[in-house]
């Protein structure tokens, strides 16, 4: 039993103040910015309270509802094209790779030019979420705090899911869901030593939520409990319906940023034409714009929507969140996730009846199990998404049913579309989560990073003669052929060389089939290819064909073993 | 400056003390048992603290009376006005009031000061909200012999409790009460009945009682319409149904379920001759001990804290007053804070659309 040394009690506390800090700033940054949006959706007519001020004139209201979404796509062009040196929304995907590459974010200026960018999107109206942004400020934070434990192993990982937490819990009033979002989006994995922190700063975060500034509830629902054994099969039934929504959803997502890309326009334009776009439909529908908490709430009421209106929103809001967020406007998938699935539960809660004869307990079961089916595997975050039904709602019956709902949408959902949309998203970057950690963090390490340049080196026309001499020298078994410009022309193992006459030329007695690695193999596709190798090491090449060094097979297998080690060392860290 | 130039006034008045005043202070008010509660808790000790009497001039709310007086021919002569909060603002950006000193206030007697004393939202830019009412649901105790109606949903719930409704023929707390039926929680309301989704749903909230309803619009009849069995719910003003029910011993119950809380504030006229004098009564009839009594004499909560810790016993029925006040935490709790921004900005639309909606009942009908 090892005994509490300082080191230990050192870390502990550091890992503590971590926690508590980078909880208590995020937390502070998700109500300000929460806070600002809504102050932002006021001052530019964009949520009903403020729009019911322009109902007695409403050529005003149509000059705002077409204006003010375009104006702030235009404002968000301009500062992500200027300021975010990605050229892109930053969001969970960049926190999940600083995290699992153990790489630096992207830059402090990116970083808040994005979430300013965010700021105006949510505040002009623009179809996008709420969360992702605030992901990304617990994100800033965190790494900004993980400076202060440089000593630590993986402080940043653990700092950035403190963050992540802590904007979690604040936002949604939601410390466990916090707590699990952080460790089940962003980690990965369940160390004591990230769990310890990141569980402080969720609960600072909702004590800043709670206590400090008693913020009231995202919603309340009033339910009195599933009064039918059988309404448990049509929540599985709703869970699978609703994968499909989702894989559509992401589907639609991922194309609109294609054919964002085809679009004849300069980047720093295309969220002004999504924001115009959606100021012509919401000329319509009103409830497409922003984040729509009305909506929400409306979802949950029994006559509140037809059937046929539930359908068209939907629709609306599913065609308009891919347009937003594909043509470059700053957020997240969460929030329109939520009002998608609301109203698709309410649907499904208001069709079915009429379909089966069998009693049911009213609308609200099916729309909170709708809205957590369809968002949780768009995020890839079951557990996350039944915690937040549990905290929001305090009622077991509700948090059962989207159990249910959930589980079988992420069932269906990952044969369809893989475990979630930022792994998509991280798997368009070339890290591709899908197979585990291990295989993705070895499939983005170069093996060129183990470059060694103790190799012997010959001209083709140099003969038998020379390379016996040189391999006895240097005591090798093998040389590699290289052309005047330093191109690699093959290798000559001793075993080929030995038995031939001194004076034959080395061309003849070459291998050109062996193994070569290029600038850009990572170690994983390494240790792919050297399964059937036999010899001391692998020449890399450039891309232009000239010798870089070798990588030795033992470093091939040091780097693989040194990995894994790694990871399994991070997850079962302690303090 | 202007700051310190009230205060210096206030203490100059405040050493004179009882020193004899020429002057009369004239106070607008509403009348009838809120009067005279008013000149038993706050006038009177007033000419008794300052020599000074309090003279009062009738008020039905609004705004026109005051612009009219301060507009006419000669030196207005009103020193301080009693009016709604939304009147209140709505002057107050109309240019008819001096604008609010909050300094002018005396702090409670434990030393806390004004700004922490009062409910949040009671400094308004000219004027200061001293007491709450609230506007609620009673109903005759005959007609429900067995379970009584607990809540606003019952109130919209005929076949549970049949009988006939009276309502105020205005669209003023019946949206809020008809939303509320669908679970709408009380801090979402007006965000909802912003959007013409809210406002259909709350009217068809309203089509499943319309057939019974009785309109109402002055305020002393919904307690007449209950007393005489005319019918079984109405809604109708806290201190009426209290004073009936206590008072006059009337079978009248309230339910305090989604009661509307409104402010009465106190505010200046623009031009008053004598702004320091205005200032120093507002200051006495804030002061903790006032309000406390006169919540003693009628059911008009105090709007702040030190104040409602006054509340005892009625000072001539001699009944405690706590459980009857609209700021009982109990009735807080379950209480609608009416939105004023919003009433004002929705006055045109809330007309139309409930006389369309009145003009479609007396069709169907």
């Amino acid at each position: 039993m090892a005994a509490l040394d300082r080191e230990s009690a050192y870390r502990i506390a550091l890992l503590a103040l971590v926690g508590l800090l980078t909880g208590g700033l995020s937390a502070l940054a998700a109500i300000a910015f929460v806070d600002a949006v809504l102050w932002l959706n006021d001052a530019l007519f964009v949520s009903a309270y403020a729009r019911i001020r322009l109902e007695a004139a409403p050529i005003l209201l149509v000059a705002a509802t077409l204006a003010v979404p375009a104006l702030g796509g235009l404002v968000v062009g301009q500062l992500v094209t200027r300021w975010v040196r990605e050229g892109r929304a930053l969001g969970p995907p960049d926190a999940i790779f600083a995290v699992q590459m153990r790489q630096p974010p992207p830059t402090l200026r990116s970083g808040l030019a994005s979430t300013l960018a965010a700021l105006v999107s949510l505040g002009s109206g623009a179809s996008v979420g709420q969360y992702g942004p605030l992901v990304y400020m617990g994100t800033l934070i965190g790494a900004l705090a993980s400076r202060l434990g440089r000593r630590i192993p993986d402080i940043q990982a653990v700092a950035i899911a403190c963050g992540v937490a802590a904007a979690i819990a604040t936002a949604f009033n939601a410390p466990i869901a916090g707590l699990v979002f952080a460790h089940e989006v962003i980690l990965r994995h369940y160390s004591l030593r990230a769990f310890a922190p990141v569980t402080v700063a969720a609960a600072t975060g909702y004590v800043m939520a709670n206590v400090v500034f008693e913020r009231p509830p995202l919603f309340l629902v009033e339910f009195a409990g599933v009064r039918h054994g059988h309404e448990f099969l049509l929540f599985a039934v709703e869970g699978v319906l609703a994968a499909f929504l989702a894989a559509g959803y992401v589907a639609l997502i991922v194309r609109a940023a294609r054919a964002a890309a085809r679009v004849p326009l300069p980047a720093a334009l295309r969220p002004a034409l999504a924001g115009l776009v959606l100021g012509v439909v919401a000329l319509e529908l009103p409830e497409v714009l922003g984040i729509g908490k009305e909506t929400l709430r409306f979802a949950t009421i029994e006559g509140a929507f037809s059937a046929g209106e539930l359908v068209l929103l939907v629709v609306a809001k599913v065609a308009l969140t891919a347009l937003c967020l594909g043509f470059g406007f700053v957020g997240g998938v969460f929030s329109p996730a939520l009002l998608i699935g609301i109203l698709a539960g309410a649907l499904f809660g208001l069709v079915w009846p009429a379909v089966l004869p069998l009693a049911h307990s009213g609308i609200v079961p099916y729309a909170i199990c709708g809205m957590m089916a369809v968002t949780s595997p768009v995020i890839g975050a079951p557990l996350t998404t039944i915690l937040i039904v549990f905290e929001l709602t305090r009622n077991y019956d509700l948090t059962i049913a989207a159990m249910v709902a959930v589980v079988f949408s992420n069932l269906v959902a990952y044969r369809i579309i893989g475990r979630s949309l930022f792994d998509i998203q991280l798997a368009g970057r070339g890290f591709d989560l899908s197979l585990g950690r291990d295989r993705a963090i070895l499939r983005h390490r170069p093996v060129a990073a183990r470059l060694s340049r103790d190799y012997i080196a010959l001209a083709s026309d140099d003969t038998v003669g020379t390379l016996l001499a040189r391999l006895e020298a240097e005591g090798r078994a093998e040389a590699l052929l290289t052309d005047r410009d330093g191109r690699l022309r093959g290798q000559v193992h001793l075993q080929d060389a030995v038995a031939r006459p001194d004076a034959t030329p080395l061309a003849e007695v070459a291998r050109t089939d062996a193994v070569v690695f290029g600038e850009r193999t990572t170690l994983w596709d390494a240790m792919i290819a050297m399964r059937d190798f036999i010899g001391e090491a692998v020449p890399v090449v450039a891309d232009d064909g000239r010798l870089l060094g070798v990588v030795p097979e033992s470093a091939v297998i040091a780097g693989y073993v040194e990995a894994v080690q790694d990871l399994r060392r991070e997850e079962n860290a302690a303090a | 400056m202007r700051r310190l130039e009230i205060l210096v006034v206030v203490l100059a008045a405040l050493a004179t003390g009882a020193a004899a005043d020429e002057r009369t202070l004239t106070v607008l008010t509403w009348g009838g048992a809120y009067e005279a509660s008013q000149r038993a808790a706050l006038f009177e000790p007033f000419t008794e603290a300052t020599g000074i009497e309090v003279e009062t001039v009738h008020y039905d709310g609004g705004i026109e009376a005051i612009r009219r007086h301060l507009s006419g021919e000669g030196e207005p002569t009103w020193d301080v006005i009693d009016m709604i909060r939304a009147d209140a603002r709505t002057a107050c950006r109309a240019g008819l009031l001096e604008p609010f000193d909050p300094a002018i206030l005396a702090p409670a007697p434990d030393g806390t000061p004004a700004a922490e004393d009062f409910i949040p939202g009671s400094f308004g830019p000219c004027s200061i909200s001293h007491i709450v009412f609230a506007t609620v649901i009673a109903y005759d105790d005959r007609a429900f012999p067995g379970a009584k109606p607990q809540s606003v949903a019952d109130f919209f719930d005929l076949e549970a409790f049949p009988g006939k409704r009276a309502l105020r023929k205005a669209p003023v707390g019946l949206l809020e009460w008809a939303l509320r039926t669908y679970g709408v929680p009380r801090a979402q309301i007006y965000d909802l009945l912003s959007t013409e989704r809210g406002l259909n749903l709350a009217f068809r909230g309203l089509d499943r009682i319309r057939g019974q309803t009785v309109w109402w619009k002055d305020g002393a009849e919904p307690v007449e319409l209950l007393r005489s069995g005319e019918v079984a719910m109405a809604s109708g003003y806290n201190g009426r149904f209290f004073h009936a029910q206590v008072m006059e011993g009337a079978p009248i119950s309230i339910i305090w379920d989604s009661a509307l809380l409104e402010f009465n504030n106190w505010a200046i006229p623009a031009g008053t001759p004598d702004r320091a004098l205005a200032g120093r009564f507002i200051r006495f009839a804030t002061a903790s001990e006032r309000l406390g009594a006169l919540a003693n004499r009628i059911s008009y909560g105090p709007a702040r804290l030190s104040a409602q810790r006054r509340i005892g016993l009625h000072v001539t029925a001699g009944i405690p007053m706590p459980p009857h006040m609209p700021t009982a935490p109990r009735h807080l709790g379950e209480a609608i804070i009416k939105d004023h921004a919003w009433y004002a900005q929705t006055a045109e639309l809330r007309r139309r659309r409930f006389e369309a909606w009145l003009e479609n009942v007396d069709a169907s009908n």
